[in-house]
């Protein structure tokens, strides 16, 4: 049964009061005013001394005894067929004690990029384990290939797939299948949409349209995927790179690549990044644990780092076309978009999202999925948003600057956001919107300010149980078997409790990344903070509750006027009682308090069912070089109410550090010839460094959204969908050309100036050339 | 097919010979300090010296790490860092991209900040090693570790014990570092969760402390 209670919502001077029916059994939201000790100061991680000193053990870390190691061999070839594997002389080498084969494993013959695992071998040691994978000796049937999208989409290309797969597929709409007629239903539906918007766009004041691409770019978390793989009486204990601890351990119970382990336990306390990429066991881990099993001893199989960026996942490129037609107002009328992205040998997951955040009129929308013959894109971090802002954004400043009207002003009149709107200002004040910067002129370094928005959507769900134990003897831990991959979940976990129970940091353990814990969800969507600390702080409430009905019950006093704060048992309203947690502890009969709660499945009403986010750029073009350089990035991030400001601002400054990566330096370089990515490495993938760090300035807005008792939104993926969109808009500014193109190189940015400069001289332009 | 020397008899007409390139190639690297090319094998090129060939059995190798006489059988062409994680457990130095162009895996070699993934174990013996394990423990942190916890300097942690290391060593030589100086001090060690300016700030805060 819900109870009802009234509760305020809002921010900043916009708060209101709401009536919601939240869960019987649930604490009320914190309200503005509350005292709290911990939530909302900065707090330092609760792992960060393990991880300062090198004394945090990760999978890649582990060394179980008896351990042996796995490695895997990769298929050189573009697109091929495996004939035959010859594992005879490797299997005869010394230390060599177990070799599997793909094809036999996943029952797939088939090696469609080059990097596909064909094989994987486990020795006593690494140099025996590499000598065995040259052993191998494997007969290919070596077929054409395409690695682009533009040659994947060509007529007669080389077909990627196998039996009736074609190489591009219309992924949004979808087709529906099983219904005779239905997808020409659906062909006729799409050319009413596309006539219908035609004829808005067309009827509007302005018309601006352009075609925008986007690279691939690998995830490429330091500590690479895998695992360490240990079979103990049927049982397997797995420690693993993985940012879904419940999930991983669901698939190594499945009957996946056979490993069928009837019982399965996931660690993962240390994860060395994720960004999307770790969700599956991947193959990498189906071979890990079979290769232990056949071993009979454990095996450390993490891959090296040419074999995840070949294979561990990506975020897929796009080709984004958009046309818009806007009224002289300022309104938006209509859209057309048209892209088409490659998530590899697949089609499915290369979605762009350029409809969102604005309101952009009528949408005529289709996306295509093109597979390539190149290794598999994988969730990256605000998966589909990045590159969609980035073609959005040109088009938002293009029609701005087309009807003459101030580019944030355009945004305003086309958003109805009610925290972006306050954003904008705080973006614009910051970055000195309206300062005089030496733009497009003669001078050699020119400057440029660019604006860009996000939106996302995280407040958790339900998929989340906590247990909180306080012993007789005052000691206090928090589980829950999710993982934190870096973001800070653990120690909001931590504060959460420590908070409710009225204690300090230091006196409450938590433990994550173990499913024989309660269940976690996923780290992914940004949703895992506002799924477990609801969970969290429910248990913790709990167990509270029986903690002061120990005390009542032996004081005499009423359980229900009784709280804890400042470590000691309070009155509420009237103050300390004077008698200490840990006395309180002592009255127990019994060892311990534990209580396990799960949470609310559903979210309730609250302020805001999405968190928003705006971002200004700054940045510096030398002309004579092309070289971009980004000065200050504003970055303006609402994620709910604020527990930690500290591991907050962290989030932020990371998404926006990926995002300049992603507008200037990082892509995935394949090969057309050879079929072969030519940069799975770390010295030609060129990531963001310390020297090309820009200043961050983040602004976090304290929102009592009253989603969760806890409020809070997750803040991992937000920040990095408008950087990219930001910085390209503030080229765009300094140039006065339009970049259409990431990342934003030399080369580009010199062509780019090429084209200005052709175009100044010839005074009648054609319409679609200018900015 | 290798070209022939037009000049058999007088080889040093031709401009630079292949001996004294190597000589200058090799001063040049020695200078740098990447490529250790011990000063016998270079005034070897006269005559004597047979380099000792050891392997490619194990052999038994010594490091002092941390301090401490560490001692394990690894074959010789085992790199410095394998024989720590691997052979001798010590894994604050982490293997990520493993060819030198991360830093996960800096160590000091006798104060100097070695990338240990591109060396070999071998030509460590008798050298101070000291990983992030011998900067400070848990119990009896350095002020950098404790300046990296307040700042945040650190999300999923993978490549704080090599920043650690480069952090600490760029304050050993400058004390008082300018902010390009330290991001100059970083630009051999790679973060993908995006710490950086964090990490400055923390050096900062310990710079300015007088650390």
């Amino acid at each position: 049964m819900p109870k009802e209670i009234q509760i305020k919502v809002g921010f900043g001077d916009q708060f209101r009061d709401l009536t919601v029916r939240i869960q019987d059994d649930d604490v009320k939201p914190w309200q503005p005013g509350d005292r709290l000790n911990l939530i909302g100061q900065s707090t330092p991680r609760v792992d960060a001394v393990a991880k300062v000193t090198g004394t945090a053990n990760y999978s890649y870390d582990q060394k179980p005894k008896g351990m042996i190691y796995g490695k895997i061999l990769r298929s050189p070839h573009g697109n091929a067929d495996i004939v035959s594997i010859d594992i005879d002389k490797a299997k005869k080498l010394p230390g060599v004690r177990a070799i599997l084969t793909a094809p036999e494993i996943f029952e797939d013959e088939s090696a469609r990029y080059a990097g596909a695992e064909v094989a994987a071998v486990a020795a006593d040691t690494e140099m025996q384990a590499e000598a065995a994978l040259r052993a191998i000796e494997v007969e290919y049937d070596i077929k054409p290939h395409c690695v682009t999208v533009e040659d994947a989409r060509k007529e007669g290309a080389p077909q990627v797939g196998r039996g009736e797969q074609v190489n591009v597929a219309r992924i949004s709409p979808r087709q529906r299948r099983g219904r005779r007629g239905s997808n020409s239903d659906m062909d006729e539906r799409l050319a009413r949409q596309e006539a219908a918007v035609g004829k808005v766009i067309q009827d509007s004041d302005v018309v601006v349209e352009g075609e925008f691409s986007t690279q691939v770019q690998t995830h490429a978390p330091l500590e690479t995927h895998g695992s360490v793989c240990s079979w103990e009486d049927g049982r397997l204990i797995c420690w693993a790179s993985s940012q879904a601890t419940f999930g991983f351990r669901n698939e190594l119970t499945s009957n996946w690549g056979g490993v069928r382990a009837k019982s399965c336990q996931i660690l993962s306390e240390y994860v060395g990044g994720g960004f999307g990429s770790k969700f599956s066991a991947g193959r990498e881990g189906v071979l890990g644990a079979l290769l232990a099993k056949e071993a009979g001893v454990p095996v450390h199989l993490m891959l090296d780092r040419s074999g995840e960026q070949l294979s561990a996942g990506n975020r897929p490129d796009s080709l984004q076309q958009m046309k818009m037609g806007v009224n002289k107002d300022g309104v938006i009328q209509g859209t057309r978009i048209r892209s088409w992205g490659t998530p590899g040998t697949g089609t499915g997951g290369a979605g762009a999202h350029n409809d969102g955040i604005y309101n952009i009129g009528e949408v005529d929308k289709i996306e295509y999925g093109v597979r390539t013959n190149t290794g598999g894109a994988k969730a990256h971090r605000a998966p589909g948003w990045p590159q969609g802002a980035f073609a959005l954004e040109q088009m938002m400043d293009m029609a701005a600057d087309e009807i003459g009207m101030d580019r944030v002003e355009f945004r305003k009149k086309n958003d109805e956001h009610p925290i972006r709107k306050v954003e904008y200002d705080i973006a614009k004040d910051r970055i000195k919107w309206n300062r005089s910067l030496t733009r497009n002129g003669s001078a050699e370094i020119c400057q440029g300010l660019g604006i860009a928005s996000n939106l996302w959507f995280s407040a958790g769900g339900g998929g989340a149980s906590a247990l909180v134990r306080i012993t007789k003897d005052g000691q206090v831990e928090v589980r829950n078997g999710a993982q934190d991959i870096g973001t800070g979940t653990r120690t909001v976990m931590g504060m959460v409790v420590a908070e409710e129970l009225g204690l300090e940091m230091n006196q409450v353990a938590t433990r994550i990344g173990n499913t024989d814990d309660p269940q976690g969800p996923a780290s992914g969507g940004s949703t895992t903070i506002g799924t477990v600390t609801p969970a969290a702080r429910l248990a913790a409430f709990h167990a509270k509750k029986e903690l002061m009905e120990i005390v009542a019950d032996r004081k005499g006093w009423d359980a229900s006027e009784l709280d804890l704060k400042d470590q000691e048992v309070w009155r509420i309203g009237e103050g300390s009682t004077g008698m200490t947690f840990e006395s309180a502890c002592a009255l127990m009969d019994d060892d311990a308090i534990e209580v396990l709660k799960g949470r609310p499945r559903r979210n309730y009403e609250g302020f805001s069912d999405t968190n928003a986010g705006v971002q200004a750029a700054h940045v510096e073009v030398n002309q004579a070089t092309g070289a971009v350089k980004v000065l200050k990035v504003v970055a303006v991030a609402d994620a709910g109410k604020i527990l930690n400001p500290l591991t907050s601002e962290s989030q932020v400054r990371g998404g926006v550090i990926q995002g300049v990566s992603f507008a200037l330096f990082e892509r995935r370089i394949m090969d057309r010839q050879k079929g072969r990515m030519l940069n799975d490495d770390f010295e030609n993938y060129k990531m963001l460094g310390s020297m090309d760090c820009p200043e961050i300035d983040v602004v976090l807005l304290d929102v009592y959204n009253g989603k969760s008792n806890t409020q809070v939104m997750g803040l991992g993926e937000p920040p990095i969908v408008a950087t990219a969109a930001a910085v390209a808009n503030a080229v765009s500014d300094a140039l006065g050309v339009r970049m259409y193109d990431l990342p934003i190189t030399p080369k580009k940015v010199l062509e780019a100036i090429a084209k200005r400069d052709a175009a100044k001289e010839v005074p009648a332009q054609k319409k679609g050339e200018r900015l | 097919m290798v070209s022939k020397n037009k000049n058999p008899e007088n080889p040093e007409k031709d401009g630079v010979s292949r001996r004294s390139f190597l000589q200058g190639a090799g001063a040049a690297a020695a200078a740098a300090g990447v490529a250790r090319i011990p000063e016998t094998v270079i005034a070897g090129q006269n005559g004597v010296a047979t380099p000792e060939v050891l392997g490619p059995e194990a052999e038994s190798i010594q490091l002092k790490v941390n301090g401490a006489d560490k001692k394990a059988s690894a074959p010789p062409s085992t790199t410095l860092l394998d024989f720590l994680r691997n052979d001798v457990g010590v894994t604050g130095p982490k293997r990520v991209c493993d060819r030198g162009s991360c830093g996960a895996c800096t160590v000091l070699l006798d104060g100097q900040v070695v990338d240990s993934c591109s060396m070999l174990a071998i030509d460590a013996v008798g050298k101070e090693i000291t990983t992030v394990e011998g900067i400070g423990t848990p119990d009896n942190l350095s002020r950098l570790q404790k300046a990296f916890i307040e700042k945040d300097a650190l999300q999923c942690g993978f490549c704080t014990p090599g920043m650690v290391v480069s952090c600490t060593a760029l304050l050993e030589e400058n004390p008082k570092p300018s902010r390009n100086q330290i991001r100059e001090g970083l630009s051999g060690n790679l973060c993908r969760c995006g710490t950086y300016q964090n990490i400055i700030e923390a050096v900062e805060h310990v710079s300015r402390k007088g650390g």
